[in-house]
């Protein structure tokens, strides 16, 4: 007992020290915020560490406010459900996800898309393949007005299919100027994964014609 | 920048340190020239942006041609050389763009405190007068009065001989008294 | 000089003999594009360079371990990888690009380079109204946009939209990997 009460102390102390040692890096980070934001921003960054979530996207949000020009209270919102969002996808992923993949499948979970899915699709790809780009693809095209449930069932097809960062690349780029072009989403997402993961037509031999 | 002893280091030192791979001891060459040529780019040019955007370039074009510098003691009359040359080049594109010699943002940069409003005039009536000149009069009129060098420098800096040097000269304080006097009895 | 106008022309060069004084910021851009050159040609073998510089006398001991050094551009896309497999917590150049001609300023800020806080911002170069800068990102995923004339953001049109919390302003995400996937 005496030494979990010993690990505990020990963790807090690091994890109160991540944003202060920010802070010592950056006076101008102190300068900006005042003493309630820094305050409430402490305590988020303790609750994530001790939840096992990483901390840098935390910190990263709050230098994006800062240069956004958003007052604290705005910054500790947003922080606020960047760790929930983060929570919920760590809770998913498990321990094999990598902050990316986190930072990653916060976004689409900020963009509506259930976690659940996102676990689903983890287990469905192996541990060996990271979804980092898959979900960032995500969280963009229901951004765009794809449906949750459509652009779910596309990323899930395409990463099943074994589909490449490159090839679910493309498709983003392709879905995204089939909308700019007046596309219905849903359509316009169900059309690209279809032709993403359809099988390579065999070339017919027309020399003897 | 200062060298080891403290001293302020050499333009053959700066540049020997570039060379040598300390890319940022070419920030202390950038310093060192940066006002000094914007002047003569700023009324080449006519406006401060263009004049910016040549000497921007020259000094990244005598970063890139470092190595070709032969008398890095003199670093700074090379790199004003590739100042004039883009000066050239980019007064070119702007008659092909169709743009006038503007002077409103020179007229603001030494405005004087005691009579503001007429030294702004007087000013606008001055790069007023240099927009009207040929570009190679003007570049030869500020080579020799504004900058001071002398004949063979600017030969050595336009590629162009004495001789035709003189006459541009020659003729830009022509053209510039005509239009300065047409300004002063209007 | 001629006898009429001694006394104008004298004047005239008087003024314009006035110094002109240029902002700080002018010599951070210079510095960004030295710089800039300065990591293409350690990409490419700093060997020729050097070896044409008349008064150096000897090579640096470090210039082939350069030489050797590895730094990828890669400029389509929001998805950059290196062309050969490198190890996560490398960096990879990117070049981000924004078509805006009536911009005066264009710089790219994100959690690449704490959102451009401590003047870590990345000021892009005009080039007849295409603007870009390439910088080395790490790998992993990063939210950014482009801050225009110093007010007003913009999210890469290029680029995937970034999903989160943006405090009312548009921004971008951006994937540099690591490894072949």
């Amino acid at each position: 007992m005496r030494t979990r009460t010993a690990r505990s102390f020990l963790a807090v102390l690091l994890v109160a020290s991540a944003f202060r040692s920010t802070e010592a890096q950056d006076p101008r980070l102190s300068n900006r915020l005042d003493a309630p934001t820094r305050k409430a921003l402490s305590a988020l960054v303790d609750s994530a560490r001790a939840q096992g979530i990483p901390v840098e996207p935390l910190m990263e949000k709050v230098y994006q406010g800062l240069a956004m020009g958003a007052d604290g209270s705005r910054i500790v919102v947003a922080v606020r459900s960047l760790t929930f969002e983060m929570g919920n996808a760590h809770r998913v992923l498990g321990a094999v996800a990598t902050t990316d993949e986190l930072k990653a499948a916060a976004s689409a979970v900020h963009a509506g898309v259930p976690a659940v899915e996102l676990g689903k699709m983890k287990k469905q790809s192996g541990l060996r393949r990271s979804l980092t780009l898959p979900f960032t693809v995500l969280a963009d095209i229901v951004s765009r007005g794809v449906p949750v449930a459509a652009a779910t069932n596309a990323i899930k097809s395409l990463v099943g299919a074994g589909a490449k960062d490159k090839d679910i690349s493309d498709f983003q780029r392709n879905v995204s100027v089939d909308i700019e072009k007046g596309a219905q989403p849903a359509a316009a997402a169900e059309t690209r994964a279809k032709g993403a993961v359809a099988p390579t037509p065999k070339t017919e031999n027309r020399e003897h014609e | 920048m200062q060298g080891p002893t403290g001293m302020e280091s050499s333009d053959a030192a700066l540049v020997a340190r570039v060379l040598h791979g300390e890319v940022n001891a070419y920030s202390a060459l950038v310093s060192r020239y940066r006002d000094k040529y914007a002047r003569y780019a700023v009324h080449m040019l006519g406006n401060r942006e263009d004049a910016e955007e040549a000497l921007q370039d020259a000094f990244t074009r005598a970063y890139r041609s470092l190595a070709r510098c032969e008398d890095p003691e003199r670093f700074g009359a090379w790199l004003f050389r590739i100042l004039v040359n883009r000066c050239r080049t980019s007064g070119a594109r702007r008659v092909r763009r169709g743009q006038t010699f503007v002077h409103d943002e020179t007229a603001l940069l030494n405005a004087s405190e005691e009579h503001p409003a007429e030294q702004t005039m007087w000013r606008e009536e001055i790069e007023r007068a240099l927009g009207e000149l040929s570009a190679d009069q003007r570049e030869a009129f500020l080579l020799k009065y504004v900058e001071e060098l002398g004949y063979d420098e600017m030969a050595e800096i336009t590629g162009v001989g004495v001789s035709a040097l003189k006459m541009r000269v020659m003729r830009a304080c022509d053209r510039l008294r005509v239009l300065l006097r047409e300004v002063h009895s209007a | 000089m001629p006898d009429w106008g001694r006394t104008t022309l004298e004047l005239m060069v008087q003024e314009l003999q006035h110094p002109v004084r240029l902002d700080e910021s002018f010599d951070r851009r210079v510095m960004v594009r030295v710089r800039r050159l300065y990591a293409e040609r350690r990409r490419r073998g700093i060997i020729g360079w050097l070896g044409a510089a008349a008064n150096i006398s000897r090579r640096p001991a470090w210039a082939a371990a350069l030489a050797a050094g590895v730094v990828a551009v890669i400029s389509v896309g929001m998805f950059r990888r290196p062309p050969h497999p490198m190890p996560a917590g490398q960096t990879i150049a990117v070049q981000f690009v924004l078509v805006a001609p009536e911009a005066r300023s264009v710089a790219v800020v994100g959690d690449f380079n704490n959102w451009g806080l401590g003047d870590t911002a990345l000021v892009a170069e005009n080039h007849n109204g295409v603007w870009s800068v390439s910088a080395p990102v790490h790998t992993g995923v990063h939210r950014y946009a482009f801050l225009v004339n110093g007010k007003q953001w913009v999210a890469d049109p290029t680029a995937p939209r970034s999903a989160g919390d943006d405090f009312g302003q548009p921004s971008s995400a951006l994937v540099v990997e690591a490894s072949t996937q």
